[in-house]
């Protein structure tokens, strides 16, 4: 029997789809092993995805993060390797619930858009270009977390408000610790991406004699940046309101998406 | 056998229950005379102040007298009185009793915490005084286990059922860890001040107290190592804190809206947790609209601790489950090893019945070849397998009635043979 080389990838996909479908079953059944399974089953998919990852990088001769499905795969690698962190950290259950799904989706797409192992256009192979991928990539990751986190505060706050426990109550970590896990991750995840896109407009600079091409990745690129960089000036100067931060934090999303989606064009 | 005897909060009252109460200097000397009574192989004293309970391993169930007469002498009342109020609990139903008793299941307050740790000290106690037998040294092993089991499987006792802990579990979702957290307590009232002994034992920074009485607010601040401020300096002190209690007898609020806006915009929107447990109501109601403000009054609080027994209840449900399975395994791992040396004479028996007629079979065959003698052994092998298995089986899984078991031993024993 021979293996493929994208053996790996379905096989990370797999365990995804079963260790989140484990854990979104524990949010009803309020089994708290089912959520272990879950999580045995998504560090599986995780080393799985760790493989592929090596693969793309021994196969191509670069970071694995030069189109669409490689830049998808890896922030859901980064992600799930940052929420693991902080599971390991804080022991934060709930996180679960928005953060598989969007590993999950993002390597979904990863696997459907294909084109796998693509050649590297001579023009990109270049050090700025490189590291303004990988910062773009790992500060898109800290930022899907903080908005994870984000949101986390956002449903306890309603829920100690309201003075009625939802179901992920039990699961969600204090107030104070989703807020500041949420601060951090976008403090950091917001300094690495504004360095990715700085090296990204050096190396527009330096390869095309202009900062930016206005297209479609790189406007949403641009929006996503400046609705972060509002939310995070609103966690800096004390001024947080838990609507405004779960609205800018959808807008940054929604612009991100589009964002990547954008990297085909 | 196993023997428990005992009194509780629910059949005796508390001046029998204290009577028979046993202090933690006494614990070791009353475990040492409970062992020394005559038939009494093994013994553990448990005391908390619900319960008075003696665990005893013997061979004669007429040893029950002996302790209830003892019992009897120690509480300072006759026998017959005694029994009025003694449950007695034997063999198997001993397991499950204390396996309940420990995971809090039999606890006035289901799923309190408290009992697991008095358990533990009971039989450790014992163990450290060599009072315990073996059979009682396994029990009290799985008691342990199982009690930590079913807290870890179905966080019985994670809720607070009390008001003032409901705050404390409340503040703890709010801020996460208590810890350099700054108190302000308005008012003298008790459930406020028993809060704030809550919030005090998280080791909070500091607690502020304000009262009418200056004098009342320094005496209350120094149960706390906290600092009595006069009650006009509230609004001062509401940008400094970050819990505050109301429990005035004012008979309108003392902390307006107004004031609290001032301060969570003074506080850089760092959450306020609010806790009025006033009637007539301390904090303005409007407060609870404000970002970054917490507000909870004492229904408020009470129906967060009502909540919680009832959660408490289900998830009692779910620890009887744990329990009853880990009692058949314990008592299937008792019993499997009281058989262990009837099985082992049985076989012995057996196989040397075997090897002797196989000797004899061989010698009236003459000779023959490896394969075929081979083939007569392995024959005789699994014949007396075959007849072992059903003995076997019964004897591990017997019944955990010590007579009824003692009964089959001795039925096995007389058909094959056994001394």
């Amino acid at each position: 029997m021979s293996f493929l080389p994208t053996d790996p990838l379905y096989l990370a996909l797999a365990c995804y789809a079963v260790g989140t479908l484990a854990a979104l079953t524990s949010l009803f059944s309020r089994d708290v092993r089912l959520q272990r399974a879950g999580l045995v089953l998504m560090i599986a998919g995780f080393v799985a995805h760790t493989i592929w990852i090596g693969t793309i990088c021994t196969r191509t001769g670069h970071p694995p993060i030069t189109n669409l499905p490689e830049a998808t795969s890896f922030i859901a690698w980064t992600v799930f390797a940052v929420e693991l962190a902080l599971w390991i950290r804080y022991r934060v259950y709930a996180a679960v619930f928005f953060v598989y799904p969007l590993v999950l989706l993002l390597l979904t797409i990863s696997a459907a858009v294909g084109e796998h192992f693509a050649v590297l256009d001579p023009q990109l192979r270049s050090n700025v270009f490189m590291a303004h991928l990988l910062l773009t990539t790992v500060g898109v990751a800290g930022l899907l977390i903080g908005v994870a986190f984000g949101l986390l505060a956002f449903i306890q706050d309603r829920s100690l408000k309201s003075k009625q426990r939802g179901r992920l109550w039990d699961w969600i970590p204090s107030l104070g610790v989703c807020k500041t896990l949420g601060y951090r991750a976008l403090a950091i995840g917001f300094s690495i991406y504004t360095l990715g896109i700085l090296c990204g407009v050096l190396w527009s600079y330096r390869t095309n004699a202009e900062l930016m091409d206005l297209r479609v990745k790189q406007v949403g690129a641009l929006i996503a940046w400046i609705l972060f960089g509002v939310l995070l000036q609103q966690y800096i100067s004390g001024a947080y309101r838990a609507r405004r931060t779960v609205l800018l934090s959808a807008g940054g999303v929604v612009a991100i998406l589009v964002a990547i989606v954008g990297i085909r064009g | 056998m196993l023997i428990l005897l005992g009194l509780n909060h629910r059949t005796a009252p508390v001046d029998v229950r204290e009577r028979l109460s046993i202090s933690d200097s006494q614990l070791p000397a009353t475990t040492r005379a409970l062992r020394a009574l005559a038939g009494v192989e093994g013994a553990a004293l448990l005391s908390t102040c619900n319960r008075v309970e003696a665990i005893v391993s013997t061979q004669d169930e007429d040893v029950i007298g002996t302790i209830v007469e003892w019992l009897a002498e120690r509480a300072g009342a006759s026998r017959a009185e005694l029994e009025k109020y003694l449950y007695i609990v034997r063999h198997g139903d001993v397991v499950r009793h204390l396996f309940r008793v420990a995971a809090g299941l039999d606890s006035m307050i289901v799923g309190e915490p408290q009992i697991g740790g008095q358990v533990r000290q009971a039989f450790v106690s014992a163990q450290e005084l060599g009072t315990l037998d073996s059979l009682l040294a396994q029990l009290g092993d799985n008691t342990l286990r199982v009690a930590k089991k079913v807290r870890t499987d179905t966080g019985i006792g994670e809720h607070a059922v009390s008001v003032p802990y409901a705050a404390v579990e409340l503040a703890k979702k709010i801020f996460g860890s208590l810890r350099g957290l700054h108190v302000l307590l308005l008012g003298a009232g008790e459930m406020g001040e028993l809060t704030a002994e809550h919030l005090h034992a998280q080791q909070v920074r500091q607690v502020f107290v304000a009262n009418r009485s200056h004098d009342r607010a320094r005496e209350l601040a120094r149960r706390f190592d906290g600092e009595a401020v006069q009650f006009d300096s509230v609004a001062e002190h509401l940008t400094r804190c970050d819990i505050v209690i109301a429990s005035t007898a004012a008979p309108h609020y003392v902390v307006a809206r107004e004031q609290v806006e001032r301060a969570l915009a003074m506080r850089r929107q760092q959450n306020l947790f609010l806790i009025d447990l006033s009637v007539p109501r301390n904090i303005d109601p409007a407060v609870a609209r404000l970002e970054g403000a917490y507000l909870y009054n004492v229904d408020d609080l009470q129906q967060v601790a009502d909540g919680n027994r009832e959660r408490r209840q289900q998830k009692a449900q779910e620890a009887e489950q744990i329990v009853q399975r880990e009692v058949d395994n314990f008592r299937r791992r008792l019993v499997a090893q009281d058989a262990v040396p009837t099985i082992l004479e049985l076989q012995q028996r057996l196989e040397s019945i075997r090897a002797a007629e196989l000797e004899k079979c061989l010698r009236r065959l003459g000779p023959i070849d490896a394969e075929q003698r081979r083939a007569i052994e392995q024959f005789s092998s699994q014949l007396v397998n075959k007849i072992l298995h059903y003995p076997i089986l019964e004897l591990k899984d017997a019944s955990d009635e010590p007579q009824e078991r003692e009964s089959l031993r001795r039925t096995i024993r007389k058909i094959f043979g056994l001394r």
